[in-house]
């Protein structure tokens, strides 16, 4: 395979940019090659933000921001309205959302691939807060197949600031609800 | 001809006066303020301590209300609210 490229939209304080950073330590640790770093702008707690991932087989020379993403995943529902999280998309991309709609009801037409998966309520079932970073790497795992969901959690128990064993379970259980619609 | 350096204006320039209010901020929380107007006793302090101006007075009826298009949803009126009449739900 080759070079795949990850583009996450959050919101300040959701995670985008930690689980950039959990999803290239995974991806690593299953004995490929990944980078993760955030787009540096005006992030403040609520105000849109995005972080970079990239997955591949051989060493990543690049550096640039991603501008041309295989998936995109979105931390927050009402992102969809502000900002153009499909722009630059390649065809045959997939689009992961968090939202309690169906994949059915979200536009993407150069998807191949569009996921959703109420990570808001999962989160805040389990971690008390809309923190939904960890749930949607579970959705992430599950739309893409790119990592084993147990690596993800592995990486998550390590890597998570705080509540290790609580976002591991966000992440299993948002494997278990996500919805996956083939366009 | 493309607009080059030469012909914007010089910064730093606040282009127009207000041009913050341009900037909805109401979708930025998981949550938002529902104020339950029979219990509002209109005391205010929802008013003073919200960060973003967004809950006003109503005069003729003595009671507040929230703009949906710039709170946060950060909960700050539910926590002061003496009479617990501003209950945060999900949005």
């Amino acid at each position: 395979m080759f070079l795949r490229e990850i583009r996450f939209h959050g919101r300040g304080g959701q995670g985008a940019v930690t689980a950039a950073q959990i999803l290239a330590d995974a991806v690593f640790r299953e004995g490929k090659y990944s980078q993760a770093f955030p787009f540096f702008g005006a992030e403040r707690r609520g105000a849109p933000v995005m972080a970079f991932a990239r997955i591949d087989d051989r060493p990543i020379r690049v550096r640039s921001h991603v501008y041309e993403p295989d998936y995109v995943v979105v931390l927050d529902p009402t992102l969809l309205e502000v900002v153009k999280v499909t722009e630059g998309m390649r065809e045959g991309g997939i689009l992961i959302v968090n939202t309690e709609r169906n994949p059915e009801d979200i536009a993407c037409e150069t998807c191949s691939k569009v996921a959703t998966v109420d990570a808001t309520t999962i989160a805040l079932d389990i971690l008390g807060v809309p923190i939904t970073n960890t749930a949607i790497l579970g959705a992430f795992a599950k739309a893409t197949g790119e990592v084993k969901i147990e690596t993800v959690l592995d990486s998550i128990r390590r890597m998570s600031p705080a509540k290790p064993e609580e976002n591991a379970r966000a992440a299993e259980r948002a494997y278990s609800e996500t919805k996956v619609l083939e366009v | 001809m493309k607009e080059g350096l030469r012909e914007l204006p010089p910064l730093p320039a606040i282009l127009d006066p207000g041009n913050s209010t341009r900037n909805k901020t109401g979708g930025w929380g998981a949550f938002k303020p529902n104020i339950d107007k029979n219990k509002c006793v209109y005391c205010l302090l929802c008013w003073i301590y919200c960060p973003d101006a967004a809950i006003s007075r109503l005069e003729e009826e003595n009671k507040v209300e929230v703009n949906y298009e710039y709170c946060k949803g950060c909960g700050i009126c539910s926590q002061v609210c003496p009479v617990k009449a501003i209950e945060m739900v999900r949005r």
